[in-house]
């Protein structure tokens, strides 16, 4: 009864706070802060620091403070379609930098009816179409392409039968399958002798990884994020697999790796696409003056990716707001006109992180290199790869 | 529930339904999701808190209403048609589940609830053709008996009406002769069976009713966020609306309400003051831990919930401020207590 | 071969599930409350010996000391909890314990945070081949030392009086206050006992399969194994655990293969997901709709 009054009041309790905050310029953001997937939540934050950075250094963009929020998705597809409304029509964002192949996949429609730029963290080929898809946005090469590349090099080094093993959610399930449906394994000369699922918040494999050994495969390509791998490797090694056997992703190059399972993760590779935290480039000396007053939480490859995630959002902006003159009142105008200047970024310089890009084709850096640990490190062998 | 408080139930609703347009897309949002879990949690405690089954599948039963209302709109039906099948197909899934309740009693009827849970979630996951498995049902928008309400302000006035109806609905059937059963069955399956209540098909009587209210709940859940995918209805959603109904009341309608508007809003709120201090891990584990620890305090010191405490405190005001009126509760006062547990 | 070694895996995780099992049962025998945070307090023991050792004690001091806390903690809760609860009906105190589990859960995620972490070597590193079989020492204490605290504590509940007064607790609450027996220290004792137990398992757990908050879901898989050895039997809790142990392991590397390259070869369906997380439970229907007691359970009477 009462009830409705309840909610009508709480909605208007929750919904006035934040109205009330008024920035120049909105940027929102969501990641796995908790969930299973946390381990790699460095790309939300490195997207965040590097907006505070540009606040700290340079009082925002063209004189306008960026006002930042970081939601926590929780790796669950309710939370992150919530994140997402709350971007859109209440935090006012220009710029929307979200998680999920599966929140990604089912919000397509509606980014494209709310005319929001969109930055996505996952990497799946059925988000990324500048023209069917023109507001979403990408950080490099796609889970299919990198899986393409990981098998490219098993065929090269004479492997000929090889197994995916991936997590039982859109981001394990879908790339692997389109990948499979595509035939590009047959054609490469391989075949493929297994494919094998696995919950995606498993906590023991060695019943599947016996399976694996069971099949004695050339090459086991993991397509699941850290934590899961570093289940499959402890378990691989309890069994007498070396690590050598598996190949990973992009999202399987953290320190926590080797940390964790020492002589055991030896031989490990994944496919790495941005530069080391720490390595000797440009953006790391922002990073490093960013990290004097302020806490970096996750210091990996993932943070290097959201500050790069960052420059690129924060140059498209910057662009926009140049070519308006200020920031327009307009914020549909806004959305769009920032839209369009990411399309158009002119060779854009991440600070080392990744090559020279372009967003013409809505993907950035089409480039991976393979890296292997080697004595308790990811050492890069061979050259950088155009996924293309 | 009295015609007057029929009345009253309507005019809020209506009161609310105005006050709408008003209300941004997020404060829409938040009315119809806090209606929708109301549907859900009146659903429940008819099965749990009348009838005195335990159940912890409920999560999973939202989810089947969720996929049938999903796939019977993208065939092209009307919103309607869409949430009463949902109703239907969600009715028959909790009859089979409640199947084992002419068996099993009490706890290990609650267990064999939580294998219905697991099951369901590894059949979203298989059943590729009906539920497209890990990547979601994607939902088109459907009109509501022809019109089309497929925005935030749509939803939250078909949701807070649907939550109304059920109210009635629920209140009227609690006086029938099938809901004085429920009651009895509840408080002692052996006199029930000793009055010549025919046990088995009473059970499975509130089973189908809690299993079509759970349907619409759940349907109405998959057209507003337009996607129906596993993750959404896991274990841990059963157990947020056995709490709903625990912290809202065991047996009482309004509990449901106010129960599904506090587990609903507690992390939003948590969320919005862990965010004025930064620090979003422990933002995280504040909201949870504030979760767990209220459930605990409910139990132990006000275990018939929310809605006892406020009517008593609105009893006590009333005492303190003299015989202002007749009503039986004031809708202001109840109001300024729930804020105040919040 | 393969077989042989499935079932060593799946002995090894089967009896951390049988310890973890034997906790819930203790405390239902005693009390029929049924305790959901069971691997909560198997999750937080795992967590305080790895705190303890992160501070610099030696591992095996860390987890005595750990298993300590948690008796410890086992009783405050009942104490605090479980015994203004007395009267409260059984799904408010499922409710309640629910509630410990996700304050538990948080507590965890505040101090050390959601990412996996790695467990310090409560044992030496290493396997032995045994024609083909690969054993870890991880696996062969796992079960020695699970296999010793079982036996040992069937042991106690038969041949000391404590033991004695539980079970006469258990069997007739009434009775044994008749008899003069402090029923609810009985009962503070049984969740001590079982917080204990669960915090060795989980630390062992933990040493197996790494330490993350995951960890607590080892609570929901020890459902269907209770169920299966029949709620009130100890014994049957440990027969039960490594009996779906071995099943997980075996439908993990036998079952769910077989019957996907059946299904790849003749349907168009190319994955059965992941059939090891609803074995269990199927298994759990089926007897539930057959033997309601259990395998090892004995039939109760009904009380009006």
């Amino acid at each position: 009864m009462r009830k409705s009054l309840v909610i009508a009041a709480f909605g208007a309790l929750l919904a006035s706070p934040s109205n009330a905050v008024s920035a120049d310029i909105n940027v929102c953001i969501w990641g796995t802060i908790t969930g299973p997937d946390a381990l790699v939540n460095g790309m939300s934050y490195g997207a965040r620091d590097y907006f505070e950075y540009l606040n700290e250094a340079e009082g925002g963009i063209e004189g306008h403070k960026v006002h930042t929020v970081l939601l926590d998705g929780r790796y669950k597809l309710d939370e992150e379609q919530k994140n997402y409304r709350r971007c859109v029509s209440e935090e006012n964002a220009v710029f929307i930098n979200g998680w999920s192949t599966g929140a990604v996949k089912s919000l397509r429609d509606q980014i494209q009816s709310d005319a929001v730029p969109f930055m996505t963290d996952s990497h799946s080929s059925e988000v990324l179409d500048p023209k069917k898809f023109p507001y979403i946005f990408m950080a490099g090469p796609t889970y299919e392409q990198q899986i393409l590349i990981g098998l490219r090099s098993a065929a090269k080094a004479g492997g000929k039968r090889v197994v995916i093993m991936h997590a039982n959610n859109e981001y394990g399930r879908a790339p692997v399958e389109v990948v499979r449906k595509s035939g590009a394994i047959e054609e490469m000369g391989l075949e493929l002798v297994d494919q094998i699922e696995f919950p995606f918040d498993t906590q023991d494999l060695t019943g599947q990884i016996l399976r694996v050994k069971n099949i004695d495969p050339d090459l086991v390509f993991v397509q699941a994020s850290t934590p899961q791998m570093l289940v499959v490797l402890r378990d691989a090694a309890k069994v007498g697999l070396p690590a050598s056997l598996f190949m990973g992703n992009m999202y399987n190059i953290s320190p926590a790796i080797p940390e964790q399972l020492g002589a055991s993760a030896e031989g490990f590779r994944s496919i790495q696409l941005y530069a080391d935290f720490g390595s000797d480039i440009p953006a790391m000396k922002d990073i490093n003056k960013y990290g004097e007053s302020n806490t970096i939480e996750k210091r990996d490859t993932y943070y290097m990716k959201g500050w790069y995630q960052g420059i690129a959002m924060s140059t498209a902006i910057r662009n926009a707001v140049k070519k308006a003159g200020g920031v327009p009142d307009d914020l549909v105008a806004f959305r769009n006109s920032v839209r369009d200047e990411m399309e158009n970024l002119p060779s854009l310089d991440t600070g080392g992180i990744t090559p020279v890009v372009n967003y013409a084709n809505h993907q950035g850096p089409t480039q991976a290199r393979i890296s292997e640990i080697k004595g308790g490190s990811y050492t890069a062998v061979g050259e950088w790869i155009d996924a293309e | 529930m009295s015609l007057r408080q029929i009345i009253i139930l309507i005019t809020v609703a209506l009161a609310v339904m105005v006050v709408l347009p008003g209300l941004g897309r997020y404060g829409a949002y938040i009315v119809y999701v806090v209606a929708i879990a109301s549907i859900g949690a009146l659903a429940l405690n008819l099965l749990i808190g009348y009838c005195g089954q335990i159940s912890f599948c409920h999560g999973g039963l939202l989810g089947v209403g969720a996929y049938a209302a999903g796939n019977i709109g993208n065939a092209g039906q009307d919103m309607v048609v869409a949430l009463v099948g949902a109703g239907i197909v969600t009715a028959f899934v909790s009859v089979m589940i409640g199947l084992p309740a002419l068996r099993l009693r009490g706890l290990y009827f609650a267990i064999s609830t939580l294998a219905a849970q697991f099951i369901l979630e590894y059949l979203f996951r298989l059943i590729e053709p009906w539920t497209h498995g890990v990547s979601g049902l994607l939902i088109q928008p459907a009109p509501f008996f022809g019109l089309d309400l497929s925005n935030d302000r749509g939803y939250a006035a078909i949701a807070v009406g649907l939550l109304v109806m059920s109210l009635i609905a629920v209140s009227r059937l609690l006086r029938t002769d099938l809901g004085r059963r429920f009651i009895l069955i509840r408080d002692s399956e052996i006199v029930a069976r000793g009055m010549g209540v025919n046990v088995a098909r009473t059970k499975l009587w509130a089973f189908a009713i809690s299993g079509f209210l759970a349907g619409m709940s759940g349907g109405l859940l998959a057209f507003t966020s337009r996607i129906a995918a596993p993750e959404a209805f896991e274990i841990a959603l059963s157990v947020d609306y056995v709490a709903m109904i625990i912290v809202g009341g065991l047996g009482s309608l309004p509990g449901a309400v106010i129960g599904a508007g506090f587990v609903v809003l507690l992390p939003e709120v948590a969320q919005r003051i862990g965010e004025t201090f930064g620090a979003a891990t422990q933002t995280a584990a504040l909201r949870e831990m504030v979760f767990g620890l209220l459930i605990i305090l409910f139990l132990i010191h006000e275990p018939r919930g929310l809605n006892s405490l406020a009517s008593r405190a609105v009893r006590r005001l009333r005492r303190t401020s003299g015989p202002l009126s007749n009503n039986k509760r004031s809708s202001a006062s109840d109001l300024e207590m729930t804020q105040a547990r919040l | 071969m393969f077989v042989l070694q499935l079932a060593v895996a799946g002995i090894a995780i089967g009896s951390v599930y049988a310890l973890i099992a034997l906790g819930i049962v203790l405390i239902y025998k005693c009390s029929g409350v049924v305790n959901f945070a069971q691997g909560g307090y198997a999750m937080l023991g795992a967590f305080i010996t790895y705190g303890l050792t992160s501070v610099g004690l030696p591992s095996v001091i860390a987890l005595v000391l750990a298993i300590a806390v948690m008796g410890g903690l086992g009783a405050l809760t009942q104490i605090l909890v479980l015994r203004p609860m007395l009267k409260a009906p059984v799904v408010a105190v499922m409710m309640a314990t629910l509630g410990i589990l996700i304050t538990f859960r948080a507590v965890c995620l505040l101090i050390w945070g959601p990412d996996q972490i790695g467990f310090p070597a409560l044992f030496p590193i290493g396997a032995i081949e045994l024609s083909g079989i690969f054993m870890t020492y991880n696996y062969i204490a796992a079960f020695l030392l699970s296999a010793i605290l079982c036996a040992g504590f069937l042991a106690f509940y038969h041949y000391t009086p404590i033991g004695l007064m539980q079970r006469c607790t258990a069997d007739n609450t009434r009775a044994a206050l008749a008899v003069g027996i402090h029923v609810s220290n009985q009962v503070t004792i049984a969740w001590t006992a079982s917080a204990m137990l669960a915090g060795l398992g989980g630390a062992l757990l933990a040493s197996l399969n790494g330490l993350s908050l995951g960890l607590s879901n080892i609570g929901l898989v020890a459902f269907p194994v209770i169920v299966l050895g029949g709620m009130t039997s100890l014994p049957g809790a440990v027969v039960a655990g490594l009996v779906l142990g071995i099943l997980q392991a075996v439908t993990d590397g036998v079952l769910t293969p077989a019957i996907e390259r059946f299904l790849r070869e003749h349907t168009d369906i190319y994955s059965v997901g992941t059939l090891q997380q609803v074995i269990p439970y199927a298994l759990l229907v089926l007897v539930l709709l057959v033997r309601p007691q259990g395998i090892f359970g004995t039939k109760e009477s009904e009380r009006v």
